[in-house]
């Protein structure tokens, strides 16, 4: 028994040392976007951040392509030793499985969920040449004229191309997909006239609806925003129980040992916690979720799969 | 007008401001922002030298350092790495046939052949006078345009920018002097390798075969490397004879009054092509240096001598991609859109600062609108007068020896391939685009035309893409009445086409008689 | 059937070829879609196509016209060329950038006409304190500086 005790005792401690030791060189987190988008800022305003507290460098590393799932397939299937994360998001945690055929990882299994970082609702806005000043009148011009607008997202299987058919679904109405390549070109767009709305997330879009260049409808959350307190929800508009939100956070691989989670989280808590990084995460329209634990996280991102997942087989919605 | 000079005077208040700044602990009152865009520009001009590194990478590393610093004075350095990125990339586009931007291709075609021929000083003065003054007037051009220019800005939609592309295609065979068959190969090649990624409007990941470094595409600086660096040495290296890559004989560091006259006019056309072209979000600015290029090989006196060494053929390319690197602050500045990566990240950059990019910015804090612009002729002077006694120290470099010259270009070359994404992969396709670009010149198949698809290919392809999507199919969207700017830019290509292939297919028919005579 | 252009045969070739296989490779695993919803495949197939014609243009063109031998390939300098940089990159990692480097120019310069060892090491020693002070200190690259298998200096 005693002998048992020992045992158990030194392994705690073993564990304990291993947490205590890591990290013992720098850390890697992949950002599997383009650099200059606003997950790829944010996660070098956080490699920043842990830099500081946690004593190693920290690389951000831009792995870009097939809308973020060959940066997160590479964390995955990588080594779990708590050296390298990834900057996971809604796209390829939650809507890129049902959304593309033959996924290389599984997000629940292959992944660790370590930390919700950011969670921005996204507004639904239309050009200014459109006859619609609200969701109802957008929906009656909607069932008007099927086929014939265009709603732009920042890229295929982005919430905002997945807002589109949420609300296509809803509404029963037909509008036709115009993917881009970042929301800014399509924002660019729809100031021309050449597309008729879009969902962007509200960091993006917040600065060309205050200047009045798109007019903004409605936001995507059950809760109004503080940016734009005067803008109606989506389920109050009409469109009941619609609630998205534009998130991402920290992932590691599954394996990960469980007390370099647990550091990982607290530490990543500590920085958004920071007067500084607070400020910053709330420019791009993001307050402190309130999701904080892993265990939080991971529910979270199943509940997430599981509503997208229906979303995208019931919407038909196709990575075109 | 007084109000642009006031204006202009609030910029370069904010520019030239003292600050109380603490630095090392020691407190002192310095011009912070003009030692910002100091540090801006010096940095931008060495990694615009060091091939392979580039503005993105850097200010994507940098954007840390700048949350310390007040908005103005982040913005200020990061837009001087830019522009410095600009000279920087001539100087090694001239020395060592490195482009170092997309838009310095075009200067390695006569810049690098001027520094064989002894004559770099000229082509080194030519390339920071050109862009000095296309820097300077595309910044009163901003200053005093920049909102009704965007307008114009936004008038482009898909259809036309297609339109466009197929012009800057057109003349991209233009730049070409051999056959003309061979060059159109070469720039459908050059789109092909373009589209190696993945597709924007499906995802789709195509001619990947499943390597994951080539999900987002071959990187551009990765094909320039491999086509035109190491060909080029592997070319030099050939020579059987002891006989120097650079002749020993180096003339005046100055350009020649004579040189002087020829540059002007390609100087003012370069000029206005890139402002007109840096304003348009997407591939505005990279297609104004080709495009420059093109036009003075059609209108110059001298255009045999166009490849060969032509002191036009750097003057023109250099304004236009500085003009075009000033004008493409356009869109950031009063809409919020970024026209290239770079201003992606500057206005991510803003955005930490909680500034909303956008054009209230212009309203609603002035001072950072002009004390940018005026930082902007700030910097393009800095850079002129960094430049031009460095071109003493060039020169004296390329009188190296070639067999200690050529390691350390290729292992620069290396290193800045591989921090791309810190993975071997990279520079074992540097290496495969060598071999590549080796094999194209033994047969005699040009690598400018190649590069310049490969730019443009996957641009190309999505405008299209969604140009009909939003005409629901309909082909004739391109050349609809409706769509002026489109037609305008299809016409043109038809002309220019028509242009190019009337001489090539008169020499064709006198070959074909002079073989069936002989016959 | 002689072949009169060797140089404009195997251009014409290589361009046939490159055409021909991204055609078929976009056949085969893209959708080609319509002409209103362009699949990822309908690109590629269309100008691997047009390059396959234009190469076989060049190709027939070269059995009738005269035309240049292709230009002699020297095998070494391009062998060794290469192989510094594959060598450099791969190891990079494992050895560090004092090893890598030194593989690079040796082998780089070895493909060259003059290898006079003292040089080249000389040449070496000087390109790698360049290269640490200005890339690994000055521009913070992540480069190993030291193979892993050296504990003393300062592993990045």
């Amino acid at each position: 028994m005693k002998r048992f005790l020992l045992f158990v005792a030194l392994a705690a401690a073993a564990g304990a040392a291993a947490a205590q030791a890591w990290p013992s060189r720098p850390l890697r987190l992949v950002a599997p976007y383009a650099a200059g988008g606003p997950i790829d800022i944010s996660a070098r305003l956080l490699a920043a951040k842990l830099q500081e507290s946690l004593g190693q460098p920290v690389v951000v590393e831009n792995r870009p392509g097939a809308g973020g799932n060959i940066g997160v397939d590479l964390i995955a299937k990588g080594p779990a030793d708590g050296y390298s994360l990834v900057m996971s998001a809604i796209a390829t945690l939650a809507i890129n499985p049902s959304l593309y055929p033959g996924l290389p990882y599984d997000p629940l299994r292959d992944l660790r969920h370590v930390t919700l970082l950011v969670q921005v609702p996204n507004v639904l806005v239309v050009s200014n040449d459109l006859p619609a000043k609200n969701v109802q009148e957008l929906v009656a011009l909607a069932k008007a004229r099927p086929g014939k607008l265009d709603f732009g997202s920042g890229s295929s299987g982005s919430t905002g191309h997945l807002a589109g058919e949420m609300f296509k679904m809803m509404t029963g109405t037909y509008l036709v997909h115009i993917p881009y390549k970042g929301s800014a070109p399509a924002l660019a767009d729809m100031m021309a006239g050449r597309i008729h709305l879009m969902f962007d997330n509200l960091a993006s879009a917040l600065p060309s609806i205050k200047s009045d260049k798109v007019r903004a409808l409605a936001v995507t959350t059950l809760k109004r925003s503080s940016f734009l307190p005067e803008l109606p929800t989506m389920d109050e508009a009409g469109l009941k129980g619609f609630d998205m939100t534009t998130w991402w956070g920290v992932s590691v691989a599954a394996k990960t040992p469980q007390p370099v989670v647990e550091r990982l989280s607290a530490e990543i808590l500590k920085a958004m916690a920071a007067p500084d990084f607070k400020e910053r995460l709330h420019n791009m329209g993001s307050d402190a979720p309130a999701i904080r634990t892993p265990e939080q996280f991971t529910s979270f991102v199943a509940a997430e799969l599981k509503t997208y997942t229906e979303l995208v087989k019931r919407s038909g919605a196709k990575a075109d | 007008m007084e109000g642009i000079f006031a204006n202009l005077g609030i910029g370069f208040v904010e520019v030239f401001k003292l600050q109380a700044v603490t630095i090392a602990g020691m407190s002192m009152t310095l011009p912070f922002n003009i030692l910002m865009c100091l540090i801006g520009v010096i940095l931008g001009t060495l990694i615009g030298v060091l091939p392979g590194i580039g503005p993105v990478a850097t200010i994507a590393m940098l954007l840390p350092v700048t949350f310390n610093l007040s908005p103005i004075a982040a913005l200020i350095m990061l837009a001087g790495i830019y522009y410095g990125a600009q000279y920087g990339g001539s100087t090694s586009a001239i020395l060592v046939n490195l482009p170092g931007e997309s838009s310095s291709v075009v200067t390695c075609l006569d810049g690098y052949q001027m520094a064989r021929r002894g004559r770099a000083g000229p082509a080194l003065a030519t390339a920071a006078l050109a862009s000095f003054f296309a820097g300077c007037v595309s910044t009163l051009i901003v200053a005093m345009f920049a909102p009704p220019l965007a307008e114009v800005a936004l008038k482009f939609g898909p259809a036309e920018y297609f339109s466009l592309m197929v012009l800057g295609l057109v003349s991209a065979v233009v730049l070409a002097h051999g056959s003309l068959i061979k060059a159109i190969a070469m720039v459908i090649l050059g789109l092909l390798l373009g589209l190696v990624g993945t597709d924007v409007n499906s995802g789709v990941l195509r001619f990947a075969f499943g390597i994951s470094e080539m999900a987002d595409g071959i990187g551009f600086v990765t094909v320039a490397m491999g086509m035109f660096g190491i060909a080029e040495i592997i070319g030099n290296l050939e020579q059987k004879e002891h006989r120097e890559v650079f002749t020993d004989k180096v003339g005046h560091l100055w350009p020649t009054k004579d040189d002087f006259k020829r540059i002007i006019g390609p100087t003012l056309r370069g000029t206005a092509l890139g402002s007109a072209l840096g304003i348009l979000p997407g591939g505005g600015a990279l297609l104004a240096s080709f495009g420059a290029y093109t036009l003075e090989k059609k209108v110059s006196k001298n255009a045999h001598e166009f490849g060969k060494g032509a002191i036009e053929g750097v003057a023109a390319p250099e304004s236009a991609n500085n003009a075009g690197a000033q004008t493409s602050f356009i869109p950031l500045l009063t809409l919020g859109i970024p026209s290239n990566a770079v201003m992606a990240l500057m206005i991510g950059a803003m955005m930490i600062q909680g500034i909303a990019p956008g054009p209230q910015v212009m309203t609603e804090r002035p001072q950072l609108f002009w004390g940018m612009i005026a930082s902007m002729w700030v910097g393009n002077l800095m850079l002129v007068l960094l430049n031009l006694p460095m071109i003493g120290l060039w020169i004296k470099l390329l009188t190296v020896p070639y067999r200690i010259l050529y390691p350390s270009i290729l292992l620069f070359m290396a290193v800045g391939v591989f921090s791309i994404s810190n993975q071997p992969f990279d520079c074992f396709l540097m290496a495969l685009f060598g071999l590549l670009g080796y094999v194209c010149v033994k047969l005699e198949c040009e690598p400018a035309p190649l590069i310049l698809g490969f730019i443009l290919g996957p641009l190309m392809e999505e405008n299209l893409r969604r140009a009909m999507l939003l005409s629901r199919g309909d082909p004739f969207v391109f050349i609809s009445p409706s769509k002026p700017i489109s037609l305008g830019f299809l016409a043109a290509s038809a002309l220019l086409l028509i242009i190019i292939a009337l001489p090539a297919l008169r020499k064709k028919r006198e070959e074909a008689f002079a073989a069936e005579e002989q016959a | 059937m002689k072949i009169k252009s060797p140089r404009d045969f195997w251009a014409g070739l290589m361009f046939v070829t490159f055409g021909l296989f991204f055609l078929v490779v976009a056949q085969m695993n893209y959708q080609m879609g319509t002409a209103v919803r362009m699949g990822p495949g309908y690109f590629p197939t269309v100008l691997g196509g047009i390059l396959a014609v234009l190469g076989a243009i060049v190709l027939v063109g070269s059995l009738a016209v005269e035309g240049p031998r292709v230009a002699k390939f020297h095998f070494r300098p391009l062998l060794f060329v290469l192989a510094s940089s594959l060598a450099f990159a791969y190891l990079l990692k494992p050895l560090g950038l004092v090893l890598a480097s030194a593989a690079l120019i040796f082998i780089s310069a070895y493909g060259g006409h003059e290898f006079k060892w003292k040089e080249v090491a000389i040449l070496t020693a000087v390109l790698v304190v360049f290269a640490v002070v200005v890339f690994v200190k000055g521009l913070t690259l992540p480069f190993p500086i030291c193979p892993d298998f050296i504990e003393i200096c300062p592993i990045r």
